[in-house]
């Protein structure tokens, strides 16, 4: 463990705060599981029986319906061959929670009670297994939310470390070097700190087509230099030390001491800025997403969910269910937050007496 | 007579002032250190002891900081010597740590707070013997903390710097500088921060390994009775020049300049007489930003007089003693060409 004494004491007083260390747990948990989502919803089915042989078709290649004795050569259909097997007790077909993916549409002829043909968007329904409702093009909107926060998650994850590396890296060197190096890095850091970030991005998203890696690389090259500013600091303080000194001393290099040395015994302003950064990197790409500049459609995301939801104000449960997923993340990430910096904050951990 | 492994010949080492001015930290210092030998630099806090010692290993704060004047000649058994003044800075990696070491005053602050003892000593050979196997280098780390007398040795290599105590911190600073046998050994105040019982022990620890390695030792301190144990020949700084230096013993027997008589008065142990209160010089070290023409030491000395308002000149009174003094002008043997401000 790189971790100082004092570090771990924050950390213990971390886990204290019980609601920042629960949001915490609860939100790392929904991300693993959401690791495996596929198992949960999917159209595909889990485990199928059939002929005492035993598929497990969530992972991997398209299995053709002929398998299974269906006429389709092209993928299985899950939920027809359930239907089919209801007489056959000797085969049989599992299927997730939902039995739904992000993009499937669903087409089935479904009526109220009065015998009247609901189209899409059609609202939460235990019998149809659409437990939030469809979208307008009959997609399950709790698969579409859990395969955005799946996707939201990995791209702020991904956002924040590359900003937290070449934030912190940058900032260091600054720090490090000194001098004229770090007067002038700093006047370009405030000149692009002009730059607005959202804009910038639609202006590009206008001329190359959006994916996750595009974004991600726009939104962290532009995103970066705001955070160079604490590690610039810290390091000015932590490279005068004798530790320093006598590292050089025993022969240490200059990056040895800054990737060694010096980001180790600052990794307080790298945690500290870890909830703030995932909630932003989950906000920047709802909005943009919501201007149609983000993942590129079909891919469920929350900025989608939600302009979907404002169309449709009249079918609550689409933009009920993205305002409360986005709120309940959010919320959980500030909770976090909050509770990391009570527990850092030198001015609260200090007792004078 | 013994061949010279460090010579330092007329350092002066200045660091920026306010403005444009340079404030001049360390002025014509010479000494040479013997190979096998010790020598100890002595002298009230501020006269520039660990300028010196840092200007050794090229540690120097930059830009603030500058060795402007100089020779720091390192010399090999082969007859091959460099000068440290003059090395390429990529290549210091190369003296530091390997040829020669340093140890600090502090050693609660020499230590990476984030890293365990064990690593730290294993990254010393990672850094200057790259080949070397993990097993090798966790052999060798094991090995150097028992040679410094840390009991149960391989347990410690667990351990975090805030778990040991203040001498069991000095033991393993002292265990890194020794990781690759430097021929140098340079220590700035080892014990200064420690307890004084403790004081001892590392002292001797440092005498018995000197012993045991053959390494040179450059003991920086401002307790003559601990040069007086420990080294074989004294540099006594006042301001940032030398004011006295030669054998330990002929200075303790004899000084000559009225600083060291100063000093030497003021540690009980070593005076004929002891008396109920320690003497102490009347008087403050002169500022670097007001450093007065003449003797720096003018200002306390009882002997002062009109021609100390020239700098004095360091003169040779015999075999390697050299004293800084108008007051002993008459005795000098011979004027030394760098004794001249
Ligand atoms: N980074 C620096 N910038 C400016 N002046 C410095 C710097 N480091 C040292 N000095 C000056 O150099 C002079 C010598 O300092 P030095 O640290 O060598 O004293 P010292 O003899 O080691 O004292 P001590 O016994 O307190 O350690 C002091 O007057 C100090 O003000
Ligand atoms: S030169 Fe003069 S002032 Fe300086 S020490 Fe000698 S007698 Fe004292
Ligand atoms: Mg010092």
């Amino acid at each position: 463990m790189f971790l100082s004494l004092t570090v771990r004491k924050k950390l213990k007083k971390f886990r204290s705060i019980r609601r920042g260390y629960y949001s915490l747990i609860i939100l790392t948990s929904l991300f693993v599981l959401s690791l495996g989502l596929e198992l949960f919803m999917n159209r595909r089915a889990v485990l199928v029986k059939y002929e005492g042989n035993y598929y497990f078709p969530t992972y991997g290649d398209v299995i053709p319906g002929t398998t299974f004795g269906l006429e389709s050569e092209f993928e299985t259909n899950y939920h027809e061959l359930k239907e089919l097997f209801k007489d056959h007790p000797e085969n049989y077909v599992l299927m997730p929670i939902v039995p739904y993916d992000q993009y499937f549409t669903d087409l089935r002829d479904i009526r109220d009670e009065k015998g009247n043909k609901l189209y899409p968007p059609r609202p939460p329904n235990a019998s149809t297994e659409h437990y939030l409702g469809t979208d307008t093009t009959g997609r399950d909107i709790l698969a579409r939310v859990a395969y955005a926060f799946r996707s939201s998650m990995i791209f702020a994850l991904l956002l924040t470390l590359i900003i937290i590396v070449v934030g912190n890296s940058v900032g260091c060197l600054m720090g490090y070097i000194g001098g004229r190096f770090d007067i002038l890095t700093q006047r370009l850091l405030e000149m692009a700190s002009g730059i607005h970030v959202l804009l910038c991005a639609i202006f590009f998203a206008t001329i190359f087509p959006p994916s996750l890696w595009s974004l991600l690389f726009l939104l962290g090259i532009l995103s970066w230099m705001g955070y160079t500013a604490d590690m610039r600091v810290l390091t000015f303080r932590e490279k005068a030390k004798d530790y320093v000194t006598a590292a050089r001393g025993l022969g240490a290099g200059h990056l040895r001491i800054m990737f060694k040395y010096i980001i180790p015994n600052s990794i307080v302003v790298i945690i500290m800025a870890l909830p703030f950064q995932i909630s932003s990197g989950i906000s920047n790409l709802t909005a943009l997403s919501y201007l149609g500049f983000g993942l590129p459609p079909p891919e469920a995301n929350f900025g989608e969910l939600l302009e979907q939801g404002q169309q449709r104000i009249n079918e609550l449960w689409i933009l009920g269910s993205a305002v409360a997923t986005l709120v309940a993340i959010l919320v959980m990430t500030t909770f976090i937050g909050e509770a990391l910096r009570e527990a850092f904050d030198p001015k609260k951990h200090t007792v004078y007496e | 007579m013994s061949e010279v492994i460090l010579s330092v010949n007329e350092l002066a080492v200045t660091f920026r002032g306010e403005g444009k001015k340079r404030l001049t930290a360390v002025d014509n210092v010479s000494f040479d250190l013997k190979r096998g030998g010790s020598l100890g630099i002595v002298g009230e806090s501020g006269c520039g002891k660990s300028v010196t010692a840092l200007s050794l290993m090229r540690l120097l704060p930059k830009p603030a900081g500058d060795i402007a004047r100089g020779s720091i000649v390192l010399s090999d058994t082969e007859g091959n010597a460099v000068d440290l003044v003059k090395y390429p800075q990529k290549k210091l990696h190369k003296i530091r740590g390997k040829r020669v070491a340093m140890i600090f005053q502090d050693p609660s602050s020499s230590l990476n707070p984030v890293h365990k003892i064990g690593k730290q000593l294993m990254e010393v050979y990672k850094l200057h013997f790259p080949k070397m196997s993990y097993e090798q280098r966790h052999r060798e780390a094991v090995d150097l903390l028992r040679r410094v007398d840390i009991p149960s040795p391989e347990r410690r290599m667990l351990d975090f710097p805030h778990n040991l105590s203040g001498g069991m911190k000095q033991r393993v600073v002292i265990a890194l500088a020794l990781a690759c046998k430097p021929e140098v050994l340079i220590a700035d105040e080892p014990t200064t921060a420690l307890d004084v019982t403790v004081q001892e022990q590392i002292l001797s620890l440092i005498k018995g390994l000197q012993r045991e390695t053959g390494m040179s030792l450059l003991l920086i301190t401002h307790d003559v009775g601990v040069v007086a144990e420990m080294c074989d020949d004294v540099v006594v700084m006042y301001a940032g020049r030398v004011a006295e230096k030669g054998a330990i013993r002929d200075i303790i027997d004899n000084p000559q300049h009225p600083y060291t008589k100063g000093l030497l008065t003021s540690i009980p142990s070593l005076s004929s007489a002891p008396k109920a209160r320690l003497s102490t010089i009347e008087g403050s070290v002169p500022s670097l930003y007001d450093m007065p023409q003449g003797c720096r030491f003018a200002n306390r000395c009882d002997l002062a007089e009109q021609r100390c308002e020239q700098q004095p000149a360091l003169g040779r009174l015999g075999d390697g003693r050299y004293v800084a003094c108008h007051k002993v002008a008459h005795q000098v043997v011979r004027e030394e060409a760098h004794g001249s401000s």
